[in-house]
């Protein structure tokens, strides 16, 4: 029975999880070219150690595993075993976990920036031209900002000759696509206008805000409505 | 997984050696490693998978919609028919009365009208408006329930344009929906279409 479970854990169970780890790490990385290779090699070392402890087994009739004068070779197989389990999990968190919850946070704050952004873009004081635009820039790449508050100046003297007032507010914000350092989110809001002696203007927008990620910081790249017409 | 084995060599003398130590505290720490390599593999793999479902949730969706978007008088009908069959839950039992609207400014404008879907996203913040009694409209279909293994929102927007056979220049229309999609049986089917307007 001992020698039973020595032989169960020693050479076959440990052999086997070396493998099951390579191969693990292999999915992990996505199976580049190098680790193909490595991955082949190391299996190949693996599986002659197996085929010649069987050898010997039939020949000697005692095992790696069984072996009572080969204590430290027997250390040697498990540590080998849980050195390479040990690498599949630290490679399968950073490869796997690491950048799957990266993606998560990711996709709530950039609906969270675009929703504001979108917000302050449409709303708008004749008091205070520039708070708005002020905001929406604070949230945007220095390139983008320039363009937008440009766009805005002409818009901006406009509203305000005529003193409208603007707000808007999220309906809905959604991520269209989102990766490790671009993401393209949709906000429709409803929006009102208020000019004096008119009544209130509704409208609804949807908008798109495309941001990307620079410094571990997504900044808003362009805002433009969506509709193609 | 090569962590019972250890036990086996202390057995053998009065003593633990310490490589039967050593081997035994490696056998504990290889079965903490197959345990979480498990539990990060489980979860990459729910992750892949709910991006795969959402991906295919937002073509249902888009597909739904181009087909409402559309609709030209000839084909209005047989259109209809194909809508009703991809609902579900209240906006099935109620799909004549929702999509009135639609019929009617379809045969209205007497129009050809083609329509292309600008933009689909899952969404993930939703303002309601609230209701006549100040409370927020109720989101959840309580018969669907049972019957759907999950229902997601989406937001999808939507231009079309009405080319008149006369001398009228176009009709722009605008669409800004939220459509409710629900996985019934593995099929994705539409459970409620909500205009905002």
């Amino acid at each position: 029975m001992r020698n039973l479970l020595r032989v169960l854990a020693f050479d076959i169970l440990a052999p086997a999880a070396a493998v099951v780890a390579l191969v693990y790490i292999g999915m992990a990385l996505a199976w580049p070219l190098w680790w193909v290779s490595v991955c082949s090699v190391l299996a190949l070392l693996i599986v002659e150690g197996v085929v010649v402890n069987i050898v010997l087994a039939r020949r000697d009739s005692v095992t790696v595993g069984t072996d009572d004068d080969g204590p430290g070779l027997r250390l040697a197989v498990v540590a080998v075993a849980t050195a390479a389990l040990a690498a599949g999990v630290i490679i399968g968190y950073v490869k796997w976990t690491v950048p799957d919850r990266t993606l998560n946070n990711d996709a709530s704050e950039v609906v969270g920036i675009a929703s504001s952004v979108s917000e302050a873009s449409a709303t708008f004081t004749p008091q205070s031209p520039t708070a708005s635009v002020d905001r929406v820039t604070a949230m945007m790449s220095p390139k983008s900002a320039e363009a937008f508050k440009r766009e805005f100046a002409d818009v901006a003297k406009d509203l305000t000759s005529r003193s409208i007032s603007a707000q808007a507010t999220t309906v809905s914000a959604g991520v269209e696509a989102i990766g490790p350092d671009a993401a393209s989110v949709a906000v429709i809001m409803r929006a009102t206008q208020n000019a004096p002696g008119k009544p209130t203007d509704t409208a609804v927008l949807a908008l798109r805000v495309q941001l990307s990620k620079s410094d571990g910081h997504w900044v808003v790249d362009d805002v433009s409505p969506i509709h193609s017409r | 997984m090569p962590d019972e084995p250890t036990e086996g060599q202390d057995h053998d003398g009065p003593v633990f050696t310490g490589f039967g130590i050593g081997s035994a505290v490696l056998g504990v720490l290889a079965v903490a490693a197959v345990v979480l390599g498990v539990m990060i593999w489980t979860e990459h793999r729910s992750d892949v998978d709910e991006l795969h479902y959402r991906a295919r949730v937002m073509q249902a969706a888009a597909d739904w919609t181009s087909v409402l978007i559309n609709m030209n008088k000839d084909t209005v009908e047989a259109d209809l028919n194909k809508l009703h069959e991809g609902t579900v839950g209240q906006l099935n039992a109620d799909f004549d009365v929702t999509v009135e609207p639609y019929r009617a400014l379809v045969q209205k404008l007497q129009a050809k009208t083609t329509g292309q879907v600008d933009s689909v996203a899952v969404e993930s913040i939703h303002h309601a408006p609230p209701g006549p009694n100040g409370a927020p409209p109720p989101q959840q279909q309580p018969e669907l329930l049972g019957a759907a293994s999950r229902t997601d929102t989406l937001m999808v927007v939507a231009t079309s344009i009405s080319q008149n056979a006369g001398t009228d220049k176009p009709q722009t229309v605008r669409w800004n929906l939220r459509l409710d999609v629900a996985d019934v049986d593995g099929k994705l089917l539409i459970s409620r279409l909500e205009p905002i307007r």
